[in-house]
């Protein structure tokens, strides 16, 4: 049920808009007296120099999980392609020569002018090979094509920037985790 | 006229410049006044390079926009009327250089310079219709408006321009009605005769107050800004300076804030007493100049160590933050608290000294008590700094109620003219004139 306002009429008082007047800039002097005196209370943060701290399951620019080889863990199954709801990704396939997996993408592409930022793709990799964890929000480039981000672009990243407890990025090169993985990776069958 | 009185004419001229070196000051309250009441920090970024990079509050951003107007291109749109296009911006920044001259600034500056008295008026030009020149003036600053919207040959300028003359009528009928009661008590159009009435009996505002507020309102209705500024009226017709560019823009801006402190000088003319000092009036601040210009270095002294006090808490709490900056702005925060220690310091002891040292003495000319040229000087100084810190309040009304009160509809804008502030100026001339007849026993 929809809910009724009541309209009630202006008093003499209100009409004569004299004294509500007054009482408004007070209440905008009260607000320009605390932000002289206490400039801290400002809700500004002064944004290159103060930076928020963003949440680690914030969706931000994308990237592609590694191997304990450095190797995409990506199985080119066109799942995320797929699940996008703007076509920004684009793979292409090839035929896996280590043994491990059949298909690993040779190209993948994800143009971020098109890119909702939905983490769609995230949720449909079966192999948790793509994630949009890196906390970076601030993609600066000079032209279009160089928002189209290449498997190179999207395999970037270091190990030592994520936490501890993540132990997918602690198992690749570099990662707390490598050694231990890579030993796995060789004497195991696969997934 | 001798050299000396030369000398005077021309020095007074300088007064003209007044409002004009006001604008920077207007712009800096405006932009940190509206970010403070918005709960905003406003601009805090451009620093000049002195000890390193000081921000001096934003006042920076001033220079910074300056150069960008002057820089930028000046386009004449060819379907406007090029000459009057290209002069309407400099008619309401010529009015505003015109209409100082008519302000008294200080009492008449007498004095006793080589056996002889010189009697020298606060005015540029004493006119004895003043009061009347000056509205003749400020009603003409429509015509730029005007001119320019109506040369830009665009709709939406030109519908700006309609409401903006139709308003400024409207007002100028209550803005001289509500100055006629105080024309009554005193008796003369002139300027100094009505500064001179106040410093003599009471203030406008104590015996006036209803015109006072008819009269503000008038004025502010009448520089166009918020709440009354539907012929600018951003949201839907921008206005009569929509075809502007460039520094042609930045002259109607300019013209705009120079309007306003002429007016707020006006309302501290006609109604809190011009240059006219609280309790001492002239001759008392003569006496005690010694006194009075300590009382008045030690109010900016103390302003001096509070910020110095404030920028010290800005920095003590800067350095607590995660910022990359923090070296930065302790350095900047350190050196703006040794500047600010040190003038306050030196201030306060210039307000020591002067209580000391300043003594004032009168020579005996023709039976007259006649001060010395450097007192009456030092006097008129102080008096056009009393009239300064009246209109800055005024000032600081302007951006106060154009960042705190919604804009008014244009219908209302129109009915509060004619339908309420004319009737209530009407009704107060009535009840003046009848209590001036029956105390004054007519005039």
């Amino acid at each position: 049920m929809a809910k009724v306002i009541e309209r009630r009429e202006m008093s003499t008082v209100e009409q004569a808009y004299l004294v509500e007047a007054a009482k408004g800039l007070y209440g905008t002097a009260k607000h320009l007296v605390r932000g002289f005196f206490k400039h801290e209370t400002l809700p500004t943060v002064s944004y290159p120099e103060q930076i928020i701290p963003i949440p680690q399951d914030y969706r931000a620019h994308h990237r592609l999980m590694k191997r304990p080889d450095g190797e995409a863990r990506c199985v080119a199954c066109y799942m995320c392609s797929t699940a996008c709801p703007a076509r920004c990704i684009t793979i292409e396939a090839e035929e896996a020569k280590d043994g491990h997996i059949e298909k690993k993408a040779k190209k993948f592409e994800i143009d971020l002018l098109v890119c909702v930022f939905c983490g769609l793709c995230e949720e449909a990799c079966p192999v948790d090979a793509i994630r949009m964890d890196t906390k970076k929000v601030s993609v600066v480039a000079d032209s279009r094509d160089q928002f189209v981000r290449n498997m190179e672009n999207l395999l970037d990243w270091n190990p030592a920037d994520y936490p501890a407890d993540d132990t997918q990025s602690q198992k690749a090169p570099g990662g707390r985790l490598n050694d231990q993985a890579r030993t796995e990776w060789a004497g195991g069958t696969g997934h | 006229m001798n050299a000396l009185e030369w000398a005077f004419t021309v020095g007074k001229l300088l007064l003209v410049f007044v409002p004009l070196t006001m604008i920077p000051i207007m712009i800096f309250m405006e932009r940190k006044g509206a970010s403070l009441i918005q709960d905003r920090v406003g601009p805090n970024r451009v620093s000049v390079p002195l000890f390193g990079g000081l921000r001096l509050f934003g006042f920076v951003h001033n220079i910074t926009d300056g150069i960008k107007l002057f820089t930028k291109e000046l386009i004449v749109p060819k379907f406007a009327h090029k000459w009057y296009y290209i002069v309407a911006p400099m008619i309401p920044f010529a009015i505003a250089v015109m209409t100082p001259a008519l302000l008294p600034w200080c009492a008449p500056i007498v004095f006793e310079w080589g056996g002889s008295v010189y009697r020298i008026s606060g005015q540029i030009f004493d006119a004895d219709a003043g009061i009347l020149v000056v509205f003749a003036l400020s009603g003409l600053s429509v015509y730029g408006t005007v001119l320019g919207a109506w040369s830009s040959n665009s709709k939406y300028a030109l519908l700006g321009g309609l409401r903006a003359s139709a308003m400024m009528i409207s007002y100028e009928v209550s803005m001289g009605l509500s100055l006629l009661g105080m024309f009554l008590l005193v008796g003369s159009f002139s300027l100094s005769d009505i500064v001179a009435w106040q410093g003599a009996h009471y203030w406008g505002i104590l015996i006036q107050p209803i015109p006072f507020v008819i009269y503000v309102i008038s004025l502010i209705a009448e520089t166009g800004r918020a709440p009354f500024d539907v012929a600018e009226g951003e949201p839907e017709i921008l206005g009569h300076h929509l075809e502007y560019s460039g520094m042609r823009f930045g002259l109607f801006y300019m013209g705009e804030y120079a309007h306003i402190v002429i007016n707020a000088l006006l309302i501290a003319t006609m109604f809190l007493g011009g240059y006219d000092v609280p309790v001492l009036g002239t001759e008392g601040v003569k006496e005690h100049l010694g006194l009075v210009i300590a009382a008045i270095l030690a109010v900016f002294g103390a302003s001096a160590l509070g910020l110095m006090l404030l920028v010290r808490r800005w920095a003590a709490i800067y350095a607590k933050t995660n910022s990359t900056d923090k070296v930065a702005h302790a350095r900047e925060y350190g050196v703006m608290g040794v500047i600010f220690g040190v003038i306050g310091a030196g201030l306060l002891a210039a307000a020591l000294m002067s209580a000391l040292f300043i003594q004032t003495s009168t020579t005996m000319v023709g039976g007259e008590a006649i001060y010395p040229l450097w007192t009456s000087l030092l006097t008129a100084f102080v008096q056009i700094g009393v009239l300064f810190a009246k209109a800055l309040i005024f000032c600081w009304v302007w951006v106060w109620v154009r960042w705190s009160l919604p804009r008014f509809r244009y219908d209302q804008v129109m009915s509060l003219g004619w339908k309420i502030l004319l009737n209530v100026a009407l009704v107060n001339l009535l009840v003046t004139a009848i209590v001036a007849k029956l105390l004054q026993g007519g005039r």
